[in-house]
């Protein structure tokens, strides 16, 4: 299904670039990656066309790579008769300042799922009606899920990661220990 | 039984029409963090016109615990524990669904009767949640008792659960590759007694609360919801229901064994008030009772001895790439998106796209022109749960 789809974009929105990535079995789902840029064009089509239409956004999922960032859209079609669903994905190289357009004024759903994006990933949508955190609180720093990330040791005068708290020893099964040793050695330099 | 009450069009809202001349300014009042309409910890921000709604703005992130960045620190057995804490009140179905994320990834096959066993849970887990839903909602209206009544029925619920898992409300009882625990006879047998004094006191909540004039006036034509609306907000369960669309992934798009089971899909068709309103989403999910306790005896018809735990490696391993897989909870669709690297341990990434927070998303657009006391009843009509839209 997912080769129709794929030669339908491609003919319709030109410059979309569509790729298929196909899964190796069926225990993993394939995907389409689109050119960023594209992506509010993709979207238009895909919701307004009458071949496939797709009518619901479920939501927006992103996922840091550390070389780049990428943006997954599930999209799905609500109808009884022909189920259909799939990962629409963009690729985002630059993961400095990620950016890409919004498509709330498709999608009601995106205003909230792409606000949680920029909120835990740092992903700027262009032309989001009201682009602001959505879970952390507004003056916070840093994104969350980013795969660098260090929380920051003070908010507000209070203590975010307090050192006494924080039992190292314990947590050294934990797999992204070069980043527990990072704020070790912080603490270290500190103190 | 008297099934219709004639209670007429619904009002038109008032702001931006005759009263436009009279508006000054707008009055901003704080609706939460604290209140005990918004079922947890959720802060909507209301503009009013008098007592008329201009705006709602919720303002989310009380309860973020950051679930999906702990995930990525734990081993996938270890991440069901902190799935059970998204929706407290279903618990089983959300570990259900992340079980199954990872059994499509591991190519897992799960025997009969721990499917089996997994429907019943599900199903008695559903029970539980509208139960709770039913007896909040009557609460956020006025009405006491409703509630401690489902909380009877609800106990009987936690009891059963309690004995097979250990545990009242967060159960890490359904295991990547299974069930943990199996259920005896004698249990079975009580879940059967409790499907059938559970089909009368539905009866009786009926009598008691969905047909009292006082609760349709309440709910009748209030916070009325399209088909179109929800689709472009992404809502999904008892409010795309409740707007009349037949939409259940148990029937649209099988999974586990719900293919082998008999059961209808209820809708709102509007027998009070108009199709998309509060008593429309409130009495899907009352029927939906009735057919989980369909479910729940052709389960109990079904089973028989077997295994209880397919097999699984020790420490398991997933191949590189991702999988979206959704489920249908009480509260609606939840899926997880889990993104997984070659021989790692823990997840990549897991995204857990929550019923609640799309269906939150709607507040912001069904407010305007309400009265307050009609949005406390919006609010309860879609039912969240806070742990679930923070994560």
């Amino acid at each position: 299904m997912l080769n129709d789809l794929v030669a339908l974009i491609n003919k319709n929105v030109p410059g979309a670039n569509a790729i298929l990535n196909q899964a190796p079995d069926a225990k993993l789902d394939s995907s389409i990656t689109v050119e960023a840029t594209s992506i509010f064009k993709v979207c238009e089509y895909l919701k307004t066309n009458s071949e496939k239409p797709f009518n619901a956004l479920q939501c927006i999922s992103g996922v840091d790579y550390m070389e780049r960032m990428e943006v997954c859209y599930m999209l799905a079609h609500f109808d009884v008769n022909d189920v259909r669903e799939f990962i629409l994905k963009v690729i985002l190289t630059d993961r400095v300042n990620p950016t890409v357009d919004s498509i709330v004024s498709l999608y009601p759903a995106a205003n909230y799922q792409e606000r949680e994006c920029w909120d835990m990933f740092g992903v700027t949508f262009r032309n989001h009606p009201d682009h602001r955190r959505i879970l952390c609180p507004d003056d916070w720093e840093g994104f969350p899920l980013r795969k660098d990330y260090v929380a920051q040791k003070n908010y507000n005068g209070m203590e975010v990661y307090p050192d006494n708290k924080m039992n190292f020893e314990d947590r050294e099964f934990i797999v992204r220990q070069d980043l527990i040793k990072k704020a070790q050695t912080a603490a270290a330099t500190k103190a | 039984m008297q099934t219709h009450w004639d209670v007429g069009e619904p009002d038109a809202p008032t702001i931006n029409k005759d009263t436009e001349q009279l508006k000054t300014e707008l009055l901003r009042l704080n609706m939460g963090p604290q209140h005990p309409a918004t079922h947890g910890v959720l802060r909507i921000e209301i503009w009013t016109d008098s007592e008329i709604v201009a705006h709602a703005i919720p303002h989310l992130g009380y309860l973020h615990r950051c679930m999906e960045k702990h995930s990525e620190n734990l081993d996938f057995r270890g991440v069901i524990p902190f799935v059970d804490r998204l929706d407290y009140l279903a618990s089983m179905s959300m570990e259900w669904t992340y079980a199954m994320t990872v059994e499509k990834m591991l190519g897992t096959e799960v025997p009969r009767r721990a499917e089996l066993l997994r429907i019943l849970t599900g199903e008695l887990q559903r029970i539980g949640s509208h139960l709770m839903a039913f007896g909040t909602y009557a609460l956020d209206l006025g009405a006491f008792s409703p509630f401690l009544y489902a909380f009877e029925e609800r106990e009987k619920i936690l009891r059963l659960f309690e004995e097979v898992s250990g545990a009242r409300l967060l159960y890490n009882y359904i295991w990547i590759g299974g069930v943990w625990n199996d259920w005896t006879d004698d249990q079975l047998a009580r879940v059967s007694t409790f499907c059938d004094t559970m089909e009368e006191e539905a009866k009786k909540y009926h009598d008691l609360v969905s047909m009292n004039k006082i609760f349709v006036e309440r709910t009748a034509n209030v916070g009325v919801l399209s088909i179109q609306d929800c689709f472009d907000y992404g809502a999904t369960g008892p409010v795309l229901r409740g707007s009349g669309y037949k939409w259940d992934l148990r029937k649209n798009k099988p999974y586990s064994l719900y293919n082998e089971f008999d059961f209808d899909v209820p809708v709102g068709i509007g027998e009070v008030g108009q199709v998309g309103d509060c008593w429309n989403r409130y009495i899907v999910r009352m029927k939906e009772v009735i057919e989980s306790i369909k479910i729940i005896r052709q389960v109990i018809d079904k089973l028989e001895p077997g295994p209880i735990m397919g097999k699984v490696p020790k420490i398991i391993k997933l191949p590189a790439g991702e999988v979206y897989v959704r489920a249908e909870c009480p509260r609606g669709e939840l899926g997880f998106h889990m993104v997984a690297q070659a021989d790692a341990k823990t997840p990549y990434r897991l995204k857990v796209k929550s019923p609640c927070f799309t269906n939150v998303s709607l507040l912001p657009h069904i407010a305007p022109g309400q009265m307050i006391a009609d949005f406390v009843a919006t609010v309860g009509s879609i039912d969240i749960v806070l742990g679930e839209v923070d994560r």
